[in-house]
């Protein structure tokens, strides 16, 4: 977690918040019982309409401007709060140079891209700056802080984005992360109090009994990797989900004897898994069906649904026939439009989105894609290649959606040895590959919690909230 | 007050009247990074490295003008050698892997949903002088140094070189003529002055000499992986030693820097060494993690790598190749590096 550091941060309150802030905040006031988090951006840049295609992203300044145009723009990864928010403030330090400082900070604004690498944006291929306003600064002098209340955008865990631009030609320079100490701020404060504005996206800490939907796919191999998964399954109650090559190599009933059984095994009566291809490696999946029996659906078939409070949950199989017209896509479709549920989550083996240098996104997947799209479910949850990666909801051409789309996550960590990644694809927000893990899913009334919890002696975590269509 | 700061005024005007002209004149590089699956402890674990965002800067010096070719986030970029945390230039062409050296770039394409990758071969100006249709994931790519040759590495079966389940194939072009070997596999691989004939040959990672006809390259047989050298008018692949992955010769042509499977199991990881090649000594660079990545001289002192953090974001590193000093970021937020002399 390098871009995150927890300090008893005092808060913020001394400052202007919001709109024409003010006046420069030089030294923190201390101030009593806030507990506070402060991140820094995982990535921070700005564009220069002069300079079309060069990037600044290693830059120590983050400018705006207005002649030349000059946006900036930075991004949060705000995870591990287990209460709600009360306050989140973005601090910015103006440059301690000449020419820095200017009679209009700029405007700052949300960012529904999150996923724009810092080391190649440019002013031709910038994202763009099309959230709400979160507030404007007047006057900013060299060398100072200046605060933006974003309460009302970061409401929890999550990746954040924020745009800043200028209308006018006496452009701001602000310090970037590459400063180490003026690097900006996201401050976010949490308690358990009543919240300002209560509502199922800014409550981090789920009401006590919600269904739990756990698990992870690629998992039982001769290595550690699964013992370490299966011993936070100890602690997690729930149902089990799996999303494929449940016993490595090749998906033997000796595979899953010898290598699931010891360890995911313990947890099989609350397992609802899907296959995956190397469970193929024998033939017809048998020694899949075989192992799990009625937790696996129709022997065989590899598709089955059920419901978990408020949910629809769906099992598919990517081995198999998914082209639109076959009968798993028929069989999606019906099971859909059959379901009376508010909220809906699938999983199966192959993603249809991923940034991995190992196997690609499957295409064949998207028949699937699309008929979840189109009756309004909320989540995919997918393995095969062996690491984390988490996507902003997408429509099936892979567009953010984020009125209808479906967060598709890949959570092959579940234990076999952990991949690379390639080009970073669009609209991929969190990736890892050095921590194993399981995710949870915390399924509420009308919305969800995730969350990436790592192995033992690992740090890295992942977690937000998402609401139901 | 108006407009930039004046340091960043400064700055932005004197890196843009290099790049510029950089970008006027040559092309750019390399592709698929260290991010080819390491495979086992060595690619998740061991290998990664930290956001080196406040780490300290690489010192090394180079003659005013002197640029890098890389790929941000699988983009054609161009940064200058001398400021290399100063702005860069982005272009629009996408590669997975890519070199640049004597006027001509190589670009592995990204294989799409529906379509194979390419290697397309760019001139100074960027334009497009050859475009191959290949099959499998790009893995490696090379220039010789008069920008006469291309050599290109795909994996066309499994994805990692750690295992022993993959297969490669390994293709060089002639820029001029158009001619092109499809597979160095069809030349005659010589082990101890005799002819070795397997079934299981692989060749994967070329680099040329400054006689671009000859080469060195990894020949893989009965779980054996040699360092060749290579003859291409000849049609010969001779070992010279074993457990040398991804050679890259040095500018003055005297040395070889690679990957050296730990124990000679790769599953285990890679270290980057240099290999002498009038006394094959080998001297362990200071790079202490995981490396899978076919190095770059960034001169006849210095190497330049790719390391991957776990997010997936790509740094170009550079360290010693006599093993002194201490590794560090050279080029933020980029891979496979490719040195473009001032001048060039």
């Amino acid at each position: 977690m390098p871009s995150r550091r927890t300090a008893s941060m005092a808060a913020v309150g001394v400052l202007a918040s919001a709109a024409l802030a003010a006046g420069a905040l030089t030294v923190l006031a201390p101030s009593a019982a806030a507990a506070g988090v402060t991140f820094t951006p995982t990535a921070d840049t700005y564009v220069d309409a002069t300079y079309t295609t060069t990037n600044f992203g290693s830059s120590q300044q983050l400018g705006v401007d207005n002649s030349p145009v000059k946006q900036t723009m930075m991004k949060f990864a705000v995870s591990g709060l287990t209460q709600p928010v009360t306050k989140a403030t973005l601090r910015v330090h103006v440059d301690d140079v000449s020419g820095a400082e200017s009679s209009n900070g700029g405007t700052f604004r949300a960012m529904s891209d999150t996923t724009w690498s810092e080391t190649s944006v440019t002013y031709n291929n910038r994202p763009a700056i099309d959230g709400a306003t979160l507030g404007s600064l007047g006057s900013v002098a060299r060398n100072s802080w200046y605060e933006i209340d974003v309460t009302s955008y970061v409401t929890g865990n999550g990746s954040f984005g924020i745009g800043v631009t200028s209308s006018s030609t006496n452009g701001a320079d602000y310090d970037s992360r590459e400063t180490g100490t003026t690097a900006p701020q996201l401050v976010v404060e949490t308690g358990s109090g009543p919240t300002p504005t209560p509502s199922p996206t800014n409550t981090t800490t789920p009401p006590t009994g919600d269904p739990v939907l756990v698990g992870a796919g690629d998992i039982a191999v001769t290595g550690t990797g699964d013992t370490a998964t299966a011993k936070l399954l100890d602690g997690i109650p729930g149902t089990v989900f799996t999303t494929g090559d449940n016993a490595y190599p090749d998906g033997t009933a000796s595979d899953f004897n010898t290598y699931y059984e010891p360890t995911w095994g313990r947890h099989k009566a609350r397992t609802r898994p899907a296959p995956g291809n190397h469970d193929y490696h024998t033939s017809g999946a048998s020694g899949y069906y075989n192992y799990f029996g009625a937790n696996a659906g129709p022997a065989g078939r590899g598709y089955y649904s059920y419901d978990l409070g408020n949910w629809h949950v769906v099992s598919l199989n990517s081995e198999t026939g998914m082209a639109a017209g076959s009968a798993q896509e028929q069989w999606l479709r019906a099971d859909l439009a059959a379901s009376n549920k508010p909220c809906t989550v699938a999983y199966w083996h192959k993603p249809r989105w991923t940034s991995s240098s190992s196997h690609a996104g499957d295409p064949a997947t998207g028949p699937l894609v699309k008929a979840l799209y189109d009756y309004n479910a909320e989540v995919i949850l997918t393995g095969h290649n062996h690491q984390y990666e988490r996507f902003a909801p997408q429509n099936p051409s892979g567009q953010l959606d984020t009125a209808r789309g479906l967060r598709q996550f890949v959570a092959g960590m579940g234990g076999a040895s952990l991949y690379g990644f390639g080009t970073i694809q669009p609209n991929s927000e969190a990736r890892n590959n050095n921590t194993f893990g399981v995710l949870k899913l915390t399924l509420h009334d009308n919305s969800y919690d995730w969350a990436f919890v790592p192995e033992a002696g690992k740090t890295y975590n992942d977690s937000g909230t998402g609401t139901c269509h | 007050m108006n407009g930039p700061s004046r340091r960043v005024r400064i700055l932005v005007t004197a890196i843009a009247a290099v790049l510029l002209a950089a970008v006027a004149t040559t092309a750019v590089v390399v592709g698929r990074q260290n991010a080819e699956p390491a495979g086992g402890s060595a690619r998740g674990r061991a290998g990664t490295a930290a956001d080196p965002v406040a780490g300290a800067a690489a010192d090394v010096h180079f003659p005013p003008g002197t640029r890098l070719d890389a790929l941000s986030n699988g983009l054609l970029s161009t940064v200058s050698l001398t400021d290399p945390a100063g702005p860069r230039t982005v272009t629009t062409r996408r590669c997975d892997r890519a070199y640049t050296a004597g006027g001509t770039t190589s670009c592995l394409t990204p294989a799409g949903a529906l379509s194979a990758p390419e290697l397309l071969v760019l001139d100074k100006e960027s334009k497009v002088r050859h475009s191959i249709d290949l099959t499998g994931l790009p893995n490696r790519t090379r220039v010789s140094p008069d920008g006469s040759k291309v050599a290109w590495t795909l994996f066309v079966g499994g994805d990692s070189y750690a295992g022993g389940g993959f297969s490669t194939r390994t293709g060089i072009l002639d820029v001029r003529s158009g001619q092109r070997i499809d597979s160095l596999e069809e030349f005659a691989y010589f082990r101890d002055g005799r002819r070795h004939r397997a079934v299981d040959i692989n060749v994967w990672g070329v680099t040329f000499a400054a006689d671009p006809n000859r080469f060195y390259a990894t020949v893989s047989s009965k779980g054996v992986r040699s360092l060749v050298q290579g003859d291409l008018a000849a049609k010969t692949l001779r070992a010279l030693a074993d457990n040398v992955e991804c050679p890259s010769l040095s500018p003055d042509g005297t040395r070889i820097a690679f990957k050296e499977a730990i124990g000679a199991d790769p599953a285990k990881g890679w270290r980057l060494t240099v290999l002498d090649l009038a006394t094959l000594r080998r001297t362990r660079s200071a790079e202490a993690r995981s490396v899978d990545d076919q190095p770059a001289w960034l001169d006849d002192r210095n190497l330049a790598y790719g390391l991957q953090r776990p997010d997936g974001t790509n740094d170009v590193w550079t360290t010693r190749a006599d093993g002194t000093g201490k590794p560090a970021v050279l080029v933020a937020g980029a891979n496979s590096p490719a040195v473009l002399p001032a001048g060039s």
